[in-house]
């Protein structure tokens, strides 16, 4: 097993070197979404396989569409005025080293037992009804963390949109390439259903093994996007009420749950013990589709179409 | 058993790590995207047979998620390549 690590580590490492050294920008994109992707066998390794499947959602998915359209935006601009000096590179990735260090240094000097609050996270386990400790820190030991993340979230999507010239806001942003490629098209119309199952998949399964919420929004996003940028369904104008209140319905069930934990439990985001599991999942299925349609949204960018009217 | 399956990954990892340096050296673009698509391949066995030689069910859907993803990178790619063809046609999709 140590040789397989050995030989995992080793590849990753030389495919991180490889996406600094590229000098074609594309290459470089793309051998990072191939890191993205074996470092999700590097988290299996690591035992935290939830961690895995995010990274895998984000690193060789999400990630990869938002840095490669970014590219095409930029290509062929200014490209000639290549501020960093010989020297500047050097400085960077000495600061870069330094930091690796650091942190490599930090990780190996941990005290042996770990202070950790695993065993009373596992022995509060039953009282949530969950079956996964990774939901039921994000639901409900930690939920303030999780609701507050959703909301940080939304305030990104805001800030995207308001990038929007005066006379577009409202509009839908444009993904749609001027001609789609039969492959692509085909693509759209073949993967979409494959992936909303895996989808669903994912946030059930995550109440009691690796999965959630964050994971199974981020396959939907992909599979939304991937539809719009097929150019089979148009991306919707962002002032419909449907798609805010797709946005906003996760935070505020969650928010409105949270409240009503003052009535009907010990206090703000506490669950009544019989409903707790219930209530998980509702919260978990509005925040789903919110991070669904936030992530894709966010993707998308800034509306470059005038609103219908 | 666990031994066979763990020195089977570890093989299908050699493999595809060599055939992965070989295939990003090419001076093609679409064949360097061709690697992430022999990773999700690749990876997806490995997280099987590590799954079977561990007994944790969660490695078959990291697997699942890996051929998702593998395949939906394809078409972030070939959006990028779309752009391209845009900006030499029209003023592009960005103004």
């Amino acid at each position: 097993m140590a040789l397989f690590d050995l030989a995992l580590v080793a590849l990753l490492l030389m495919l991180a070197l490889r996406v600094v050294v590229e000098p074609d920008e594309r290459s470089a994109i793309i051998t990072f979404l191939a890191f993205g992707l074996l470092l999700g066998l590097a988290w299996v390794r690591l035992a935290a396989p939830d961690v895995a499947l995010t990274e895998i959602a984000i690193g060789g998915g999400v990630t990869g569409i938002l840095l490669l359209r970014a590219e095409a935006a930029l290509r062929g601009r200014g490209k000639q005025a290549e501020p960093a000096t010989r020297t500047g590179k050097l400085a960077v990735a000495a600061g870069s080293a330094a930091i690796s260090a650091g942190l490599g240094f930090a990780v190996l000097t941990f005290s042996t037992p770990a202070p950790t609050l695993a065993p009373a996270a596992a022995q509060a386990l039953p009282a949530t009804g969950l079956g996964n400790p990774v939901t039921a820190v994000l639901l409900a030991f930690r939920a303030l963390d999780t609701l507050l993340e959703k909301v940080v979230v939304l305030l990104a999507l805001i800030g995207v949109w308001s990038l929007a010239p005066d006379a577009l806001w409202g509009g839908a942003p444009d993904l749609k390439p001027a001609a789609v490629p039969g492959p692509l098209a085909y693509l759209g119309r073949v993967l979409p259903p494959f992936g909303v199952v895996i989808g669903v998949y994912m946030f059930w399964v995550g109440a009691d093994a690796p999965g959630g919420t964050f994971q199974a929004g981020t396959v939907l996003a992909a599979m939304w996007l991937l539809v719009m940028m097929a150019g089979l369904h148009p991306p919707p104008d962002t002032t419909r009420w449907l798609l805010r209140l797709v946005l906003a319905g996760g935070p505020i069930l969650f928010l409105a749950i949270a409240f009503l934990g003052f009535a009907f439990a010990d206090g703000f985001l506490a669950y009544p013990k019989a409903l707790a599991k219930p209530l998980i999942l509702a919260i978990e299925a509005a925040l789903t589709l919110s991070v669904a349609a936030a992530l894709a949204m966010l993707v998308a960018g800034p509306a470059r179409k005038a609103p219908a009217r | 058993m666990a031994d066979f399956l763990t020195t089977a990954a570890l093989f299908i990892l050699a493999v595809t790590a060599i055939a992965l340096l070989r295939v990003l050296r090419s001076r093609i673009t679409a064949e360097r995207m061709m690697a992430v698509q022999l990773l999700g391949t690749g990876g997806a066995a490995v997280l099987l047979l590590l799954g079977a030689a561990s007994g944790s069910a969660a490695a078959s859907d990291v697997a699942l998620l890996l051929t998702l993803f593998a395949a939906f990178s394809c078409v972030a790619f070939v959006l990028g390549s779309a752009g391209q063809d845009a900006d030499r046609t029209s003023s592009g999709e960005q103004p």
